[in-house]
């Protein structure tokens, strides 16, 4: 499963954790986020995240 | 201890969130100027493109500022400083004590010196607020002019684009994102922008924004006209110092910190977009972040260095990815410049070699192997064995 990093603050998506706090749970896929999901980190939206390598 | 924040953006907000993980009894209260919670400001482009509603802009509630147990004063500028009693003193006039203070209050859209900016249909870009007023306007006045070809301009220029605007972008230097991109990735990006169907005017000093009491046009430096019923200046920020140098803290054109985010006093410390940190002034989401963990380390007492922030950019416009990282336009003789194009498929990378080491780099149109290139570049690795090879699109980076 690929992690997904925020270019705003460096926050990393880790769907095996998923984003429990925000109602993510482990194992959802960066694609599957919801669309009104933000960074829990600094709050910026999908799109300014990338995919690592 | 009770500290107190000015400013409620990126900088106020994740160095107060950071001292409640480090001191859960600490005061926090957040002083702000503007009367919104929290909201990332990429987010405001979204927003102008109507592809967010209003109320998914914020990034945390009210409930949450409670349940971190942080006092939010919104609306409530503070008008001055005393740094020897510790006191600010609120609009009413009131004054509250302070132990530790932190300026987080930002930046402001600067304007250059044109004739005629006090017109009706003039706008910046950088609060909840401006992007109310422009959404507003253009539904009405549908030709616009962006004043500004850098990383804001062409997001703007994207943004409204997509709500029917027809667009010029004019730009003072001879290439799109100078700070960004060098002259060969500029042309690749005004090629892709030009075929979305935004306009670009390239080395063209605005000299005047014409009109009666509205926007109808701008003059150049020539006499050369364009007309236009909107101007959008999207010419870089300036750090908010004014609060600052009243108080008698030391100022250049930021807020003067040393590495451990201290003003030239020692109760009183600095983040974000405001500062000046070894003369330089970054203005950029992920240096902010840094710089507030970083204060709120030194707040809470644990030393801790701001070293700097290497610039990076990532932005996405016309569809096409673009990645700046580092120095990618260097003085000449001082480094060599490796650079792979494919045009017909918008493709174009660069790298800057110095002392055996990539110190910049430009990815354009791929993301490939970006977070790789952006690992060298920052742990600083020697590449000179490798250099000639390293934007072979099959390079192995895993030697490095």
């Amino acid at each position: 499963m690929e992690k997904w990093e925020c270019t705003a603050c460096g926050f990393i998506y880790d769907p095996e954790k998923g984003d429990p706090e925000n109602g993510i749970e482990p194992g959802t896929l960066f694609e599957d986020l919801p669309d009104n999901w933000v960074c829990p980190q600094c709050g910026v939206g999908k799109e300014y995240f990338q995919k690592m390598s | 201890m009770r500290l107190i924040v000015i400013g409620n953006g990126l900088g106020g907000i994740i160095s107060s969130k950071t001292l409640r993980e480090l001191d859960p009894k600490a005061k926090i209260d957040i002083y702000a100027e503007e009367k919104y919670l929290y909201y990332p400001r990429p987010n405001l482009i979204e927003f102008l493109a109507g592809h967010i509603p209003q109320d998914n802009l914020f990034a945390f509630s009210k409930e949450w500022y409670e349940n971190q147990n942080i006092d939010l004063y919104l609306g409530e500028p503070i008008k001055t400083i005393d740094p020897d009693s510790k006191e600010v003193e609120l609009k009413s006039g009131e004054r509250t004590k302070y132990d530790t203070l932190l300026l987080a209050n930002g930046a402001h859209s600067f304007i250059p010196p044109f004739r005629g900016t006090e017109k009706q249909g003039i706008f910046t870009l950088r609060t909840l607020d401006d992007s109310l007023a422009i959404i507003e306007w253009v539904k009405d006045h549908a030709k616009a002019v962006i004043i500004g070809g850098g990383l804001l301009g062409l997001e703007i220029a994207r943004a409204i684009h997509s709500r029917g605007t027809e667009i010029q972008v004019v730009e003072f230097f001879d290439r799109l994102l100078p700070r960004q991109l060098d002259a060969e990735g500029a042309s690749v990006l005004k090629a892709q922008i030009e075929d979305m169907g935004i306009s670009v005017r390239l080395g063209v000093a605005t000299e005047e924004i014409m009109g009666r009491d509205r926007v109808s046009g701008l003059r150049f430096k020539g006499g050369e006209e364009l007309e236009a019923e909107t101007a959008i200046v999207a010419a870089g920020v300036r750090p908010n110092i004014r609060l600052a140098k009243e108080s008698g803290l030391a100022t250049d054109k930021g807020i003067i910190v040393n590495d451990y985010l201290q003003t030239s006093h020692p109760d009183i410390f600095a983040a974000g977009d405001n500062i000046q940190h070894r003369d330089r002034i970054y203005g950029i989401i992920p240096a902010s972040f840094n710089q507030a963990r970083i204060a709120a380390f030194n707040i809470a007492g644990q030393e801790r260095k701001y070293e700097g922030t290497v610039l990076s950019n990532t932005l996405k416009v016309v569809g096409l990815d673009v990645t700046s990282i580092g120095l990618v336009n260097p003085e000449e003789g001082t480094s060599e410049e490796f650079r792979k194009e494919r045009r017909e498929q918008g493709i174009y990378k660069k790298i800057v070699i110095q002392d055996g080491k990539v110190v910049g780099a430009i990815w354009m149109g791929t993301r490939d192997k970006v977070n790789d290139i952006s690992r060298i570049i920052l742990q600083k690795i020697d590449v000179e064995k490798w250099k000639n090879s390293l934007l072979e699109d099959d390079f192995d980076f895993s030697v490095l």
